[in-house]
């Protein structure tokens, strides 16, 4: 029997019980869809989670004050205090590194903001006018923290969007002075509008000079120490360099620890990862499901062709040539069960997309290729037994139909 | 039909085609498999977090300096306007039903002793710290009930910290600097083991007023506060709000009762289980339209047999049963080896991951073996309905 007989004998085989295979091709497209939708759905949150670590700047290294020989990022990162505070005169030494090109120091708290009667409680940071840069943030009115000194505390607050609205509502904010906690701060600036990014929210902050910060909540203590490398590839030189400095002016004791910006965007990648990869494996459990059903339904179809296979055999067809035939079917079946699945899951992942604009849901190509290769390779293993079946065949019997 | 023929033409028609029932079986038993083993993992998960999480004991409500309700910021900010005091944590001792107070101030700090040196977590705790998170000494004795201004430099260490600084030998009454000041060590505590890859052993507890001189501090990070067994963390939670209310004028800080966090936690968990058994669900959905084709092929292949039974005068209800009956009883049979590989596959994780407390709740496998019946009925109706509205001459004469 020649390729395309082949092909044609199984086609008709299968168009011939149009419900039959309307529902294997049903159960192959549903575990194809949900492997493919599933995937996209993890992946879109995985790219979600590294552009807005990218967004940050990519050649960041942040300084934590304490260190603990167990638990590295687990314990200290919660943790600010430290019998040796990292100051503001630390992160000025910083800046003298050679791969250093800006720093900014943070300090963090909470206080009550003021105006015109109306008052609330929020997160003041204290940080320098490099800030702006190294979070990539944007100014929607006025100017940022003055260029100047880490011990300057000039009287000035830069405010957050959110702050703007429910403090000034429609007046004009620029030029006020605003009380945080028992001080007065004249606003200089007002952040755009920026959505939530990880962890902070700049809609909703006000930002001081950190000597500012430092008198107003009377610690020395910073939070962290944002460190921009000049480049990608200075990270390392700045990061050793930022360790030396901050050693030497500790009395060479190695009080801090240092996060690199690729560090934790690996992590995040890597959970993100073996959770996508993981819900793929458990949506591909549906299609050996799949493949079960596509070989229930070949017995059945062996069977009730008995007398068409004896034909076939007493014809001459060779034991070979039979289990083609179902092999065929069985292929052409899981191949049409796949591409309907991805054209379901695809239409699925573009819902997704218009759901939530912000996540990109697009299914992996590895997916794509896993969750058809998968349907194909379970029709074409579960096709392997019946299709040997009809083929070991005796002719006399099959056509007696016994 | 009695019953009696009606299950005995169901059987029959099952066991005819052996290889197509339990292919069809086995289907939907991968699917319920599938279903009740990642409930299983994921219940276990639960069970973990929360004994992690209650190891502390339950009846603890935890004051922080802050109002709630502040956004944009990371979840315990350090410093704020308004610190709570050692004062406020002894203010809150005479709330009737409260049964101890720890104030509590931690940071990071070098521990030198026996010559060597470690960085450690440092917290600073008040005496009734031992009893608020029902924690105990191995050896010694916890901090005493000194004067909580000046209470006198002494330190107890956890398990980790003790054997890296002191390895077997005897630490108790040894001296050790904390950062740069000398402590005594009067007690080794219990080892607690570690909470989200935390170690929580690496530590050492020193008096409150010792911590915030050594962090240089004037406010502590939290208070924490412990009530009688059975008394509403509600009432106590509204006690210690009116009292730090009227110390501080209004209200600048934040009560979390344990309550509150682990029904969170435990809505989060749940959630988490249901939507990794959607996940196995998947799985199910196939099996049922296994068995809508399975079924479908029956009624095409058994015309005749339905001709014969109308023309006998069988009425349309009974042949819908029948189709039905036989749908059901292989939904109910798969799920129920299903049931049985997925508790033996969960019982086999649990023995794999001795940590895990793999369990699946009785709730979980009722769930699971009512969604097969459903599934049975759901899926063998089209077939079932397609055979009842087949003419009885026209199928007579099929063969």
């Amino acid at each position: 029997m020649r390729l395309t007989d082949t092909f044609a004998f199984a086609t008709r085989a299968a168009t011939g019980t149009p419900m039959r295979t309307a529902l294997m091709m049903l159960a192959m497209s549903i575990g194809v869809a949900a492997v493919v939708l599933l995937t996209a759905l993890g992946d879109g949150a995985r790219r979600y989670v590294v552009g807005q670590f990218n967004a940050l700047g990519s050649s960041l290294v942040i300084v934590l004050p304490g260190r603990t020989e167990t638990g590295g990022v687990g314990a200290s990162a919660f943790v600010t205090n430290a019998a040796r505070d990292l100051t503001a005169a630390d992160a000025a030494a910083v800046l003298r590194g050679a791969d250093v090109t800006r720093v900014a120091p943070l300090l963090l708290g909470n206080a009550d903001v003021a105006w015109g009667g109306k008052l609330r409680e929020t997160m003041i940071v204290g940080t320098s006018t490099h800030f702006l840069d190294i979070r990539k943030l944007e100014l929607a009115q006025g100017r940022f923290l003055p260029d100047e000194g880490f011990d300057r505390a000039t009287p000035v607050a830069v405010i957050g969007a959110e702050i703007r609205e429910q403090l000034f509502g429609s007046e004009r904010a620029l030029g006020q002075m605003l009380r945080v906690g028992d001080r007065r701060y004249r606003v200089i600036g007002v952040l755009a509008r920026s959505g939530s990014g990880l962890g902070m929210n700049s809609d909703e902050l006000v930002i001081i000079p950190v000597a500012s910060a430092q008198a107003l909540f009377n610690t020395a203590a910073l939070f962290r120490i944002f460190v921009e490398a000049r480049n990608r590839d200075a990270v390392p030189g700045a990061k050793a360099e930022t360790l030396s400095i901050l050693k030497a002016r500790h009395g060479g004791e190695e009080d801090v620890t240092l996060i690199t910006q690729d560090a934790v965007l690996g992590t995040f990648d890597r959970i993100l990862g073996a959770l996508t990869l993981g819900v793929a494996g458990i949506a591909a459990i549906s299609l050996a499901v799949a493949g079960i059903l596509v070989m229930n339904v070949m017995l059945v179809a062996v069977t009730q062709r008995t007398a068409e296979i004896g034909l076939l055999k007493a014809l001459g067809a060779t034991g070979p040539a039979i289990r083609r035939v179902f092999l065929a079917e069985a292929g052409l079946l899981s191949i049409a069960g796949a591409l309907c699945g991805l054209l379901l899951g695809h239409i699925g992942a573009w819902g997704l997309r218009q759901a939530f604009p912000e996540l990109p849901a697009y299914p992996p190509n590895w997916a794509i290729l896993a969750g058809v290769g998968t349907a194909i390779g379970t029709g074409l293993l579960f096709g392997i037994m019946p299709a040997r079946r009809a083929a070991e065949m005796d002719p006399v019997d099959a056509l007696a139909k016994r | 039909m009695g019953w009696r023929d009606f299950l005995a033409m169901s059987t029959r028609a099952l066991v005819a085609h052996r290889m197509r029932s339990f292919l069809t079986l086995l289907g939907i038993a991968v699917g319920i498999a599938a279903v009740i083993l990642l409930t299983s993992i994921g219940e276990g998960i639960h069970q973990f977090v929360l004994t992690e999480f209650t190891q502390f004991g339950t009846n603890v409500v935890a004051v922080n300096p802050g109002s709630k309700g502040i956004k944009g910021g990371p979840p315990g900010l350090p410093n704020t306007a308004r610190p709570l005091t050692l004062e406020d944590a002894r203010a809150l001792e005479r709330i009737p039903g409260v049964t101890a107070v720890t104030p509590a101030v931690w940071g990071n700090a070098e521990v030198e002793g026996h010559g060597r040196v470690r960085r450690s977590t440092v917290y600073g705790v008040g005496p009734a710290m031992q009893q608020v998170f029902t924690m105990s000494v191995r050896s010694g004795r916890f901090l005493p009930a000194d004067n909580a201004e000046q209470p006198r430099a002494f330190a107890v260490l956890g398990s980790t910290l003790k054997r890296e600084l002191f390895g077997h030998g005897n630490a108790l009454g040894e001296r050790v600097r904390i950062g740069g000041e000398r402590f005594r060590v009067i007690g080794v505590m219990e080892s607690k083991g570690q909470l989200l890859g935390i170690d929580l052993d690496d530590t050492v507890y020193i008096p409150t007023a010792r911590g915030l001189a050594l962090f240089n501090r004037d406010g502590l990070l939290e208070i924490d506060v412990s009530y009688r067994e059975g008394t509403p963390a509600a009432a106590i939670a509204r006690a210690v709000e009116r009292v730090l209310d009227a110390r501080h004028g209004r209200k600048d800080f934040s009560t979390t009762t344990q309550e509150d966090m682990l029904e969170a936690l435990g809505n989060i968990l749940d959630i988490l289980t249901a939507a990794v058994g959607a996940l196995g669900g998947i799985s199910l959905l196939v099996g049922g339209v296994g068995i809508v084709t399975i079924m479908t092929i029956a009624v095409t292949e058994r015309t005749g047999e339905i001709g014969l039974l109308v023309a006998l005068g069988a009425r349309r209800q009974t042949i819908l049963g029948l189709f039905l009956g036989e749908a059901v009883a292989l939904a109910a049979l798969g799920g129920a080896c299903g049931l049985v590989i997925g508790i033996g596959l969960a019982q086999l994780v649990g023995l794999l991951v001795p940590d895990l407390p793999v369990h699946t709740p009785l709730k979980f496998v009722v769930l699971a073996e009512i969604t097969a019946v459903v599934i049975g009925l759901l899926a063998g109706v089209l077939p079932a309905r397609k055979a009842t509205t087949l003419d009885p001459v026209e199928a007579l004469r099929a063969e």
